[in-house]
């Protein structure tokens, strides 16, 4: 049974600005933010914090307003958050009602996705996500990890052509990080879906983009996107890594 | 993929519960030792006093047994009952009901708001010249003055608990395709404020069997009608054994409940 029903979908980001009324006057958290993301494409945003990449996050997936600029999928605007779209929040926002399978299965339950045998697609990302087992848990008893992957395969269960994801492995202990970087490169190999995936982790962007997308603070701007041009698996012993990681970190320092 | 997650899995089996029947056998006997001294000092008490001020436990108990010998108690409490029910039935269906679409319309929110913030400090008690005129003295006025209480209770409840429903999982939904209110309510709203709506019906059923003698004082027959006419009489033996009959009432719906509770909040 194939998760990639779908391919990728291209995005489009054009000037997106955003100001907030603060207590100190207008704050420009964004300025003129544009790139585009091909379909199938795997984009990191890389900042350090404060830099606006939470609030540009929120704004790619439809969570927030701009107050200038326009983001498209596949050349329609969003405005709201669409099943096109599977987001991953750092804070996993599991449904701690549900149990492991129930999760997965939110948006299969209410969407309705048509034509394919539900219980199997659920066990199924179970495994695809390293689950198995696990189904019947509820989310208070799994690790922050394990929490993860149940995000994950929730958001990949409606087949969204996007996976938009905010720092999704910022809270689990190094050695798991790690392993799940390996596994969404393995399960975007698989998929072929279109990633961003925002991050504060130069390494990490490294690790996993296709291109970076750099952002600087103050106001939050892209500095410039570096394709990385480094077959899979990289390597941080690298010397092409090193010279990456250089030249993005140079570039976030400004 | 994604083989190995043993060192990345912890799942715990202690969650602090009670399992259902084994009892914590210290918590167990320092409440015998508790309720033990506590009728120790009624009785001591009661030594010191005249027994129509205060009389001692054999003499409440006698009374008891006489009152359910004689089928005294079950007739109060099936006369009881028979409000009790609608009233909390209907009173917190009503507020939770309510509870839930206030606290997730901000336009029917600021719509009643005036109107809650008047009628909310109003006591049950109080509306018992419109139990009685719209119902009559019978157990539809009961249940009236009994459903009053129950709503407001569960209405705040509830209200709280959709209030504190994260933004972020209602996001999660929206991106996972659920879209409309009523999709939202029911698949995320009523779930995640499940605890807070389970605490307050539980807190509204109880309080419905205080309100059990405030609704009989205007004549329907039940157990708050044996309190007051035995009250009327100077009878303390038979007024302690109605409040001791209410007391093992709410003790046995609570535990029913609380049973129940645990169950559907299985995931806390």
């Amino acid at each position: 049974m194939a998760i990639n029903d779908s391919d990728g979908s291209a995005v489009e980001v054009s000037g997106i600005s955003k100001q907030y009324a603060g207590k100190q006057g207008v704050v420009q958290a964004l300025a003129d933010v544009s790139f585009r993301v091909d379909p199938g494409e795997f984009v990191c945003i890389v900042g350090p914090s404060g830099c606006g990449k939470t609030t540009l996050f929120r704004i790619l997936g439809g969570l927030e307003p701009a107050t200038r600029g326009e983001v498209t999928l596949d050349g329609s605007p969003v405005t709201a958050p669409t099943p096109n779209m599977g987001i991953v929040f750092q804070e996993y926002h599991l449904f701690p009602w549900r149990t492991v399978r129930g999760n997965i299965a939110f948006g299969i339950d209410n969407a309705a996705v048509d034509g394919i045998n539900q219980d199997e697609r659920v066990q199924h990302l179970i495994d695809l996500v390293g689950l198995a087992g696990f189904g019947d848990s509820y989310p208070k008893s799994l690790s922050g990890g394990m929490k993860q992957r149940v995000a994950l395969a929730r958001a990949l269960a409606i087949d969204p052509a996007l996976l938009l994801m905010d720092e999704p492995f910022a809270a689990v202990d190094a050695q798991t990080r790690e392993r799940l970087q390996d596994e969404l490169l393995d399960i975007w190999q698989e998929t072929g879906k279109t990633i961003l995936f925002v991050t504060h982790d130069v390494e990490e962007a490294i690790r996993l983009a296709d291109t970076v997308v750099v952002m600087g603070k103050e106001p939050g701007q892209i500095r410039d996107t570096v394709p990385i041009e480094l077959d899979h698996p990289r390597s941080r012993a690298d010397a092409a890594f090193g010279s990456y990681y250089e030249r993005v970190r140079s570039l976030i320092d400004g | 993929m994604a083989t190995d997650v043993q060192s990345d899995h912890a799942v715990t089996t202690t969650d602090g519960e009670l399992p259902l029947v084994g009892i914590d056998r210290r918590r167990a006997g320092l409440g015998a030792v508790g309720f033990l001294g506590f009728l120790g000092l009624w009785w001591v008490a009661a030594l010191l006093q005249p027994p129509y001020v205060l009389p001692a436990p054999p003499v409440v108990a006698e009374a008891a047994f006489a009152e359910l010998a004689s089928g005294e108690i079950t007739t109060a409490l099936g006369e009881s009952v028979r409000h009790w029910v609608p009233g909390t039935i209907i009173g917190t269906t009503l507020g939770v009901a309510a509870g839930v679409a206030f606290g997730w319309s901000t336009v029917l929110d600021d719509l009643s708001s005036p109107v809650v913030r008047t009628l909310r400090p109003v006591p049950p008690l109080a509306l018992i010249g419109f139990a009685i005129a719209w119902f009559g003295i019978n157990h539809a006025g009961a249940a009236f003055i009994i459903a009053v209480g129950a709503f407001w209770i569960n209405f705040y409840a509830s209200y709280g608990g959709v209030e504190g429903v994260s933004d972020d999982l209602l996001d999660v939904a929206r991106s996972l395709g659920v879209d409309g209110d009523l999709e939202l309510i029911k698949s995320v709203v009523i779930p995640a404020a499940s605890p807070e709506i389970m605490t307050g019906i539980r807190t509204g059923i109880g309080r419905c069997w205080m309100l059990v003698v405030a609704a009989e004082i205007f004549g329907v027959p039940g157990i708050g009608r044996r309190i007051l006419r035995a009250s009327n009489n100077l009878q303390v033996d038979l007024v302690i054994t109605y409040i001791l009959v209410l007391s093992v009432m709410f003790l046995l719906v609570d535990m029913a409940y609380r049973a129940v509770q645990r169950r559907v909040l299985v995931w806390r």
